[in-house]
């Protein structure tokens, strides 16, 4: 693990003086602005709010508002992670200094998790505003917080792994948004499919009733154990794309010559 | 601290490095010399820990750079091409990171990076962003980089490309300084840089080791490949003396002219001759056997460069395997 700090201190760092945090956050905030208040007035003229059915609910994964912006700003935090450090060279000052590759790793994906978190933490201002008008149900906003940090972790990590894939940011930020909206849509399958294997697949990769099951307050460890899987796969699988580098493994053609 | 032996490094069928070995001895200061594309950053990237070999052995400071990888970085200070930077940072800000990630402990890591900064004069552009800095200051950011963990290896690849004569001077002055203190290995195309800063060279061609030695050396190797000769034939008989020149084994071409009883010219000495020099002393023998009198026999030096112009261009010899000859 060593390398660890610097690293994710310096990416930190980066992340917020490049203005790419700041407008990832602002956009983001924009549009969960608009969600909200939608739905404020959209409850507003419901006489009676169902139970299990309020504007809490909603917020967490009722509405395409919450999964959009995801979609695209996930891969947008970590479309940098790898990708620039090799375009621009500074990977070989990275990569030859005494550090373990795990570490390296880990930084960069935890840095684009907190900035992550950074971006969702000002839409407890909501939250407090709900509380303000009604019943608030703290139970609820935890487990509609987590199902949020699950998903949120897994489409770094898989973000962080497509930034290992290319030396540019433009294309690690497309095939980004390929692996989480081919989720997304998988996930679809759901509701459109019959009642089988592939609706039940479709059930346990799907965003969407992840959040729906969080957003009631249901903490299913199935759904925690997913995000776990699609979190440390591709971190995992991200550590071996760049030990490969160092070793030249990806080069097929070198390695069999040995 | 540093040992090579039999590097390859293969691209597809194309061998960039190829079945190179030397060493670098503690304390030395050697240049790696050879035209663009000879195979200098390859080699030097592998010796830093960032590209795989396809085979072969290296040691940095005893440590199998593939078994200990981790020892064998943290013996070394690695300048890449062109120092790549994160222009985002500011110098002492960039100098912090790097030391902290090589390990430099906390207490120790801000004098650390003052005397990187001082030793690589950049000091003066400690709170500039890297982004505004001329060429000139970016490689010695790079050079206070290599530094700022005390590492007893630098690995410096072509540390002087492309800055203007001043930053030139003033950067080989740096190295010379730090080679009292460090083991150096420096890449360069150019060779007044090896004859200003290095005791000795490597010199590299085509992903060959073409030359290897002190600049004395290197030198001595070419240096009798013609002679100088100054001669009083017997009895006036110019043309006795050139034809005995012609006529000895190993002599290539011989040329001169006469001139007030003297004659004067140069000889060539064919390649299959093993020691000119012992030649030269055996046809001088013959020369006063035969009456002639020897004013001056000098083999004579071959200059640096062409000496490197040889090194690099020569051709391959014989018996040794061909390009991309992989079983
Ligand atoms: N990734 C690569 N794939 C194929 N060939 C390469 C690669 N990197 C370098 N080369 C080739 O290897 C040779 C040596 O390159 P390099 O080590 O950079 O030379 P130098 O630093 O001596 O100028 C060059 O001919 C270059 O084109
Ligand atoms: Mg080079």
């Amino acid at each position: 693990m060593r390398g660890f700090w610097p690293v994710y201190k310096r990416e930190l760092f980066s992340m917020f003086v490049t203005p790419l945090a700041w407008i990832i956050i602002v956009v983001f905030l924009v549009i969960q602005g608009m969600h909200f208040s939608l739905l404020l007035g959209h409850f507003a003229r419901q006489p009676e709010v169902v139970a299990d059915h309020g504007p809490v609910q909603a917020f967490f994964g009722g509405t395409i508002f919450l999964y959009l912006p995801l979609l695209i700003l996930c891969p947008g935090l970590t479309m940098r992670a790898f990708a620039e450090e090799r375009r621009s060279g500074t990977i070989e000052a990275l990569l030859t200094a005494p550090i373990s590759t795990t570490g390296l790793v880990l930084a960069k994906w935890l840095a684009a998790v907190t900035t992550y978190v950074a971006m969702w933490a000002p839409t407890a201002l909501y939250m407090a505003v709900i509380r303000k008008t009604g019943e608030l149900d703290w139970n609820v906003v935890a487990t509609g917080y987590l199902g949020i940090l699950g998903v949120g972790c897994s489409y770094l990590a898989l973000g962080v792994l497509m930034s290992a894939m290319t030396r540019s940011q433009l294309i690690a930020l497309v095939l980004g948004m390929l692996v989480t909206v081919g989720l997304f849509v998988m996930g679809i399958g759901e509701m459109v499919l019959d009642d089988g294997w592939a609706r039940d697949f479709c059930s346990y990769v799907s965003v969407w009733s992840q959040m729906d099951d969080f957003s009631k307050g249901i903490v299913d460890s199935r759904r925690l154990a997913f995000d776990l899987t699609m979190t440390t796969v591709p971190l995992f699988a991200t550590v071996r794309v760049v030990d490969s580098w160092r070793w030249g493994l990806w080069n097929f053609s070198t390695s069999m010559r040995c | 601290m540093i040992e090579v032996s039999r590097l390859t490094k293969a691209y597809g069928a194309f061998y960039a490095v190829n079945d190179v070995s030397f060493q670098v001895g503690k304390g030395e200061v050697v240049g790696f010399l050879g035209p663009n594309g000879a195979g200098k950053s390859t080699t030097l990237r592998i010796l830093a820990g960032f590209l795989g070999m396809t085979s072969g052995q290296v040691r940095i400071g005893g440590h199998d750079i593939v078994e200990a990888s981790f020892e064998a970085r943290q013996q070394l200070g690695y300048m890449p091409e062109a120092a790549p930077l994160y222009t985002e940072m500011r110098v002492r800000e960039y100098l912090q990171f790097r030391a902290e990630l090589k390990g430099v402990a906390g207490r120790d890591r801000r004098a650390r990076v003052e005397q990187a900064m001082a030793e690589a004069r950049v000091d003066d552009v400690a709170e500039t962003l890297i982004l505004n800095l001329s060429k000139g200051y970016r490689q010695r950011v790079g050079l206070a980089d290599a530094l700022v963990a005390r590492p007893p290896i630098l690995i410096l690849d072509e540390p002087t490309a492309g800055l203007d004569p001043n930053q030139i001077r003033e950067v080989r002055d740096l190295i010379k300084g730090l080679g009292e203190r460090h083991t150096i290995l420096l890449s360069t195309h150019i060779l007044p840089e090896v004859e200003a800063t290095c005791g000795r060279a490597v010199v590299i061609a085509r992903g060959r080791i073409a030359g290897e030695g002190t600049l004395e050396e290197l030198r001595s190797k070419r240096r009798s490949s013609r002679a100088r000769l100054a001669l009083r034939p017997a009895r006036g008989e110019h043309e006795a003396v050139e034809a005995l020149l012609r006529g000895v084994d190993g002599v290539k071409s011989c040329k001169g002219e006469a001139h007030e009883g003297l004659w004067r010219g140069e000889i060539t000495w064919d390649k299959k001759v093993d020691d000119p020099e012992l030649a030269l002393e055996e046809l001088v023998r013959r020369l006063v056997e035969q009456g002639h009198g020897v004013r001056e026999a000098t083999p004579s030096k071959a200059s640096l460069d062409e000496v490197f112009a040889q090194l690099t261009t020569e051709p391959q010899r014989e018996g040794e395997p061909a390009e991309g000859g992989a079983p």
